[in-house]
């Protein structure tokens, strides 16, 4: 499903991924953990397709189609979606506008009918609820004012609305409290499904308790590192990366 | 001088306020009228400027809308004076639309205790286009509310100027000017707030906010405060800037087009200062004319 091939990105002119190679198989939930500076994050803006981070080596295909040559919505209308780590405020756009405006733009790129806002709405409510995300803050603008864990919330309303087929969770359970995270994890595995993958970004083997991963794999200064299955992220909450680090 | 008279001025003897005059420094009038001709229709322009054209009194808790649209493509200067009487409220809502006409609106009101002036301005410019608002509260407890939006597109200056002086105590001042320039065009907001000294206890907040859409767009803005009395809230913010990139490519990365994540965001910005209250048919027509602009007509 999603083909990470030999990946380099540069960012500000500094070399940040250095030979990124990574495969994720439609129905299976991978885990990258790794250090502060590893590149984490630089991946999920790469693959996204943010200014900034740009692909100087390798290639990325999602359903073997070149994911790099597209403009960020492309492929966002292609089913590609990120949770970001630090969700933005959108002043003045009310979140069902956002929402709604996000939904049919990805239709009509894809060719489908575009949905009524009444059709929206009820779609967004029900999830909503699920998220214990109050009709009120549908109405309000899209995380403006809200706390770390209601935009972290909002971020799974808005995945599960758009229901992509590869999502990206960068650190979505930092700044959760316990409770949150269950929320939040129940909404992440109401869409694992054969047709989907999912890659899950996180500093702590603790989200990998609720989100159970296929793989976990570990990146160091830009690279994967070591491969393995959900023990893996156990051993590291155990021994930490020192041992990577030394060798790195 | 009689109505519909012609008036010829030489360029250098014009009574019309030159860019040597402060308040007209970003408004260079002599750069967009003809060389030696002023054509006055109803009433001559100095007349017009000075305010002897229209005079309102709005008598005491009495209610008055005024709608004033500004559509002509050619020399249309506009002057208008209003005392609003104790407890009266004088609102007036300004529809400037796009022309390459030179358009000058000046309103003066005067503010007896306890009466209120709202004006909502929406100007999208034109060759050169002034809406100039002076404000004098005289009385105490009166209440000013002056909300604009300006767009400048190509070839568009839109200036709004205003001065309040708050002479009596007591007074409150709200104003929220926001704009928008595309590349060559220029917006520009002049905005003094005057607080006497006797006037105690004014409370006066004073905001502007502009994006720059596109390389070459152009803002000019200078904010004032000046107080002379001491126990006063006065409070002003001024930005000019691009849209926030990292909300741009948010909106972009959940499948918006730039172009319509742009659309939302600008218009989200604006309509910030227009206010909830206007008549709704108003309301809605400068909402569309928002739209409209922000879809590339003008």
């Amino acid at each position: 499903m999603l083909e990470i091939n030999n990946l380099h990105v540069a960012v500000g002119g500094a070399d940040i991924l250095k030979g990124l190679t990574l495969t994720v198989p439609a129905g299976e939930v991978h885990a990258i953990m790794g250090p502060n500076g590893a590149g984490k994050s630089t991946l999920s803006y790469a693959l996204t397709g943010r200014a900034g981070y740009e692909p100087t080596r390798g290639g990325v295909t999602l359903d073997g189609v070149d994911l790099l040559a597209m403009e960020p919505e492309e492929r966002a209308a292609k089913g590609l979606f990120l949770s970001f780590q630090y969700p933005l405020e959108i002043p003045g756009v009310p979140t069902m506008t956002f929402l709604k405006a996000a939904l049919n733009a990805q239709r009509k790129a894809r060719g489908e009918a575009e949905m009524s806002a009444t059709e929206i709405l009820k779609l967004v409510r029900a999830k909503a609820e699920d998220l214990r995300i109050t009709p009120d803050m549908l109405k309000r603008p899209l995380n403006v004012g809200f706390s770390g864990g209601e935009k972290k919330r909002m971020e799974i309303l808005q995945m599960l609305v758009l229901a992509p087929r590869f999502a990206i969770l960068d650190e979505t359970d930092s700044g959760l409290d316990i409770d949150a995270l269950r929320i939040v994890a129940d909404g992440v595995n109401a869409l694992r499904s054969p047709e989907r993958a999912m890659l899950v970004i996180t500093h702590y083997q603790r989200l990998l308790d609720y989100i159970r991963p296929d793989r976990v794999h570990v990146l160091v200064d830009g690279a994967i590192v070591d491969t393995g299955g959900p023990e893996l992220a156990l051993a590291l909450e155990e021994g930490g990366y020192d041992k990577y680090l030394a060798a790195a | 001088m009689n109505a519909g008279s012609v008036t010829r001025l030489r360029a250098e003897s014009t009574p019309l306020p030159t860019r040597r005059v402060e308040a007209w420094k970003y408004s260079d009038l002599a750069a967009v009228l003809p060389d030696v001709t002023l054509v006055a229709g109803a009433g001559s322009v100095i007349e017009l400027l000075a305010g002897h054209v229209e005079r309102l009194e709005v008598a005491s808790g009495e209610s008055v809308l005024n709608v004033d649209r500004f559509t002509s493509g050619a020399l249309e200067p506009r002057a208008f004076s209003a005392t609003v009487a104790a407890g009266g409220t004088l609102t007036r809502i300004v529809i400037q639309s796009a022309s390459n006409g030179v358009l000058l609106g000046h309103i003066r009101v005067r503010l007896c205790a306890g009466a209120t002036f709202r004006q909502f301005i929406y100007a999208e410019g034109a060759k050169l286009a002034r809406m100039e608002t002076v404000v004098t509260v005289e009385g105490e407890g009166a209440t000013v509310e002056l909300n604009g939006v300006y767009l400048a597109g190509r070839g568009r200056h839109a200036d709004l100027t205003s001065i309040v002086e708050h002479m009596q105590p007591g007074g409150v001042t709200r104003q929220l000017i926001k704009g928008a320039a595309r590349a060559g065009g220029r917006g520009v907001f002049q905005g003094k707030i005057l607080v006497a000294a006797g006037a105690q206890h004014t409370d006066a907040r004073q905001n502007h906010h502009a994006l720059l859409l596109e390389d070459g767009a152009e803002v000019f803005a200078k904010p004032e405060l000046e107080i002379h009395a001491d126990d006063v809230q006065c409070a002003h913010g001024n930005t000019v800037g691009g849209l926030d990139a990292n909300a741009l490519f948010y909106m972009r990365s959940r499948g918006i087009s730039e172009t319509e994540a742009r659309a939302l965001l600008v218009e989200a910005f604006l309509i910030d200062a227009v206010p909830d209250d206007l008549p709704a048919d108003l309301h809605g027509e400068i909402l569309s004319r928002i739209r409209a602009w922000l879809g590339g007509a003008p």
